[in-house]
């Protein structure tokens, strides 16, 4: 998957994201790959690359499997804007007797969020349950004393299923709200205090709180001013 | 003087029956009698397989069964048959094939027609007693295997083309034999005892009746691959297994066949049992893996395989627990021996466990290659109430549904994945004309939309979508193209899913839909579900002509629905009728015919 992309090939990919372990949850990125006389179909994103494979991204075989995927999701989701999208890019007749319509579950079930917050966050948020009742959740269903607000998982959501408010100050996600604070150099909110304090602890930087877009500035400023020194 | 053995079954199916009431019962009763007379002995033992007629209670060395024995019949079994050596006529098994009540089990054909190796002690070993197995000739193959190089083992079961009886059939040694060659330590022996389809409890049987040759098995292959360490992952509803299973790892520690250096070999090998969380996705091998890691029990892409990355990213062997039950055997008598059990390809027996609509329910270890006729029609005795033979569902949820005209097939991995069912872990669903092939397919997606680990979006969507379609045919909701759109969805789910649980779920729809489609299009043209089995769809009315008045099916009316004089004909008021289908089966004339969503007559 990340060669393909590389090499501008594309490859649609709902649970993948570059950075992040593939998963191969969502099916979409299935090619056929032939190594020797062996064809056969893998997902991409966890395929591990070899030389010496050929590898066709887009037969009518493929194709088609695609299409039922997107499908499959649309039945699930079918208030969704962007799985919506997909359904008019591929040309896909819905069977409507099996339609839910009123059915609101944007979530797809991709992992980004849980992955995003092992690594950026505190594994506050996983998957439970199996089957037909599985779900991104906390723990219980209740405000995780774990989350830090982050936003991360919002961030990766490819279908916009996690909401996340940010109010007069306050920013609302998992069933909690938490304070946010502003930033030292333009004043505006732009994290939750345990998101600040996560991330001070584990870069041990910047002792003051400061948005990235002045982050952006004042490490434009020090180039600058190191680029001034040399010349 | 004489000495008798009085082995009583405590499997789940007679446990369930109070044999351990007669257990208790019968040990009490002899406690009180002197010795000097018969010198008795009374055990309890695992499954019979007959769970059908159980409480099994045996007696040796006369070769006497009785089945059905309740508490009250205890007395007279001690006096009559322990005490004289007297036949109790009336709880002797009555074969409804040969026709007549038979004193050892082993001539009724239930038993007959079978060959014991993986369940070759059961029943006749108490499972807690290590003793009791090694008097049998436990731990003998471990003390050969011991004194061979671990190439030779693994050549051994090479050669005797064993293969994995978990349901893919992968070839046992060439598992090992790949596991042996990573250079990769440390190593791991996993055995998969989280059996969890329904109808399916070989290995429960095992578990408990024989847990001994388990360990057996696997300290043979943790010699053979290199490993130290092992692991059983047993389902926690299977109470009884884990707990013979820990107490035979207890016992083994105990005389040195397991932990360190074992029986002065210089290895070392140690077991652990982990109790499996209750889904049925954790017997899927990596699933499997990363339950016993702690993980949540979600399968991963296996282009990597674990017997170079399993548990902990480490090389790993797993097998099942029947795998292993024959592992012993093979390294005692040889490849050459196990090869002319069975078939070219397919060597050995295979443990099915025979449910459904058949007059002898249990556990049948049959040689590869034994018809599913004789499965189904010898051991099995036919179908209950004599009905007609409509199809079996094997291998689980995964299998398919084979129709009558396969009933000379034989029972063997490739054969039955030829026909587009799977020998899965061995279990054979019998179902008569009563049965409803759509229900059944609906039933299969029911369990699988809850037991799919919901990881994959084809699984987890693609089987939700296939239980709405069959849902919708079974209420008489259904259209023609729902057919086909059962198909493309079956086959995408087919191709595209992550693990073999996905790839396998739309098996009993497309074989349902292969080898029933009238049935199939009854339900949608005609609203008539012929099996009488979807209510929405089912009326039942009498056949004037064939009604000859006996008023049965009135008398078993739990509703009063059914009105008429004696020798007049009868009639069934539809408003009253709750199509429970009692007249149906009642009726000695077969007058009671089924309609469809309207009444015909």
């Amino acid at each position: 998957m990340e060669v393909a992309r590389r090499n501008n090939i594309d490859i649609p990919g709902l649970c993948y994201k570059k950075g992040v372990e593939g998963q191969g949850r969502c099916r979409l990125c299935l090619v056929e790959v032939k190594e020797g006389n062996r064809r056969r179909i893998v997902s991409a994103c966890v395929y591990p690359i070899k030389d010496g494979i050929e590898v066709t991204t887009t037969t009518d075989e493929i194709i088609n499997m695609r299409k039922d995927i997107i499908l499959m999701l649309f039945l699930r989701s079918p208030n969704n804007e962007y799985i919506s999208s997909l359904v008019k890019e591929y040309n896909i007749v819905i069977p409507e007797r099996y339609l839910d319509k009123d059915r609101k579950d944007d979530c797809i079930l991709c992992g980004l969020c849980v992955k995003a917050c092992q690594s950026m966050g505190t594994s506050a948020i996983s998957l439970v349950d199996r089957g037909i009742n599985k779900k991104v959740s906390t723990p219980y269903d209740d405000a995780s004393k774990d989350c830090i607000g982050c936003g991360a998982c919002a961030e990766v959501c490819p279908t916009n299923a996690i909401k996340m408010t940010d109010e007069n100050g306050k920013r609302t996600i998992w069933n909690r709200t938490f304070e946010l604070i502003k930033c030292s150099v333009c004043g505006e909110y732009f994290i939750t205090k345990e998101a600040y304090d996560h991330m001070e602890n584990k870069l041990d930087e910047e002792k003051r709180p400061i948005c990235d877009h002045c982050k952006k500035k004042a490490i434009a400023q020090k180039f600058k001013e190191s680029f001034v020194n040399i010349s | 003087m004489v000495s008798r053995k009085i082995y009583v079954c405590c499997g789940t199916g007679c446990l369930a029956n109070n044999s351990y009431e007669v257990y208790l019962r019968l040990k009490e009763r002899l406690e009180n009698i002197p010795q000097t007379e018969v010198q008795t002995l009374v055990k309890s033992t695992g499954c019979n397989g007959l769970c059908e007629k159980g409480p099994v209670v045996k007696i040796y060395p006369d070769e006497i069964s009785y089945f059905k024995v309740t508490v009250d019949d205890v007395d007279e079994i001690v006096e009559k048959t322990v005490l004289k050596g007297e036949v109790i006529d009336r709880l002797l098994y009555f074969d409804t094939g040969l026709k007549k009540r038979l004193r050892s089990h082993r001539d009724a054909s239930f038993y007959k027609h079978q060959h014991k190796l993986a369940l070759r002690n059961i029943g006749e070993i108490d499972p807690t007693n290590i003793d009791d197995y090694i008097e049998r000739g436990g731990y003998k193959a471990l003390e050969k295997a011991l004194t061979m190089k671990p190439e030779e083992i693994i050549d051994e079961v090479e050669k005797s083309n064993l293969r994995g009886r978990g349901g893919a059939g992968f070839p046992t040694g060439k598992k090992w034999r790949s596991c042996a060659g990573y250079n990769d330590f440390p190593k791991y022996v996993v055995c998969n005892g989280d059996e969890g389809d329904p109808g399916a409890f070989m290995d429960r049987s095992i578990m408990e009746g024989d847990p001994n040759t388990v360990i057996e098995g696997m300290i043979i292959c943790g010699y053979a691959i290199g490993a130290h360490n092992g692991y059983l992952y047993i389902r926690d509803e299977y109470e009884l297994a884990l707990k013979n299973m820990q107490k035979a790892i207890d016992n083994a520690k105990e005389r040195g066949y397991l932990g360190k250096n074992i029986l002065n070999s210089g290895f070392d090998f140690d077991l652990e049992i982990v109790r499996g969380g209750g889904a049925f996705v954790c017997g899927e091998s990596s699933a499997l893996m990363a339950s016993i890691e702690g993980n949540v029990g979600e399968p991963r892409a296996k282009y990597i395989r674990s017997v170079e990355k399993g548990l902990w990213n480490k090389p790993t062997v797993l097998n099942n627990v029947e795998t292993w039950a024959n592992i012993p055997l093979i390294i005692l008598n040889g490849a050459e021996w196990f090869k002319k059990i069975g078939t070219e390809g397919n060597s050995g027996t295979k443990v099915f466990s025979l449910v459904g609509k058949v007059k002898n329910t249990g556990l049948a270890e049959i040689p590869m290659g034994t018809t599913l006729r004789q499965l189904v029609f010898d051991i099995g005795g036919g179908i209950i109430n004599n009905r007609p033979f409509k199809a079996v569902q094997t291998g689980g949820p995964s299998g398919g549904c084979i129709p009558k005209e396969y009933l000379d097939i034989s029972m063997d991995f490739d054969s039955l994945s030829e026909i587009g069912s799977m020998m899965g872990s061995g279990g054979v669903i019998v179902m008569d004309d009563t049965t409803c092939i759509v229900d059944v397919a609906r039933y299969y997606m029911n369990f699988l939309s809850e037991e799919s680990c919901g990881k994959c979006t084809t699984c987890r969507e693609g089987i939700k979508t296939m239980l709405d379609i069959l849902t919708n045919i079974t209420q008489g909701k259904g259209q023609l193209e729902d057919i086909d759109l059962l198909l493309r969805i079956g086959e995408t789910v087919q191709k595209a899913s992550l693990c073999g649980l996905g790839k396998s779920a739309p098996n009993p729809v497309l074989t349902t839909i292969k080898y029933f489609r009238d049935e199939y299009e009854e339900h949608i043209i005609n609203k008539r579900c012929p099996a009488g089995t979807c209510k929405n769809l089912t009326s039942y009315y009498i056949d004037h002509e064939a009604c000859i008045g006996c008023g049965i099916c009135s008398k078993n009316c739990p509703v009063d629905a059914i009105t008429g004089k004696i020798k007049e004909v009868h009639v069934i008021d539809e408003s009253k009728c709750i199509k429970c289908g009692t007249c149906f089966t009642k009726c000695p004339r077969d007058a009671v015919k089924i309609g469809g969503m309207k009444v015909e007559a």
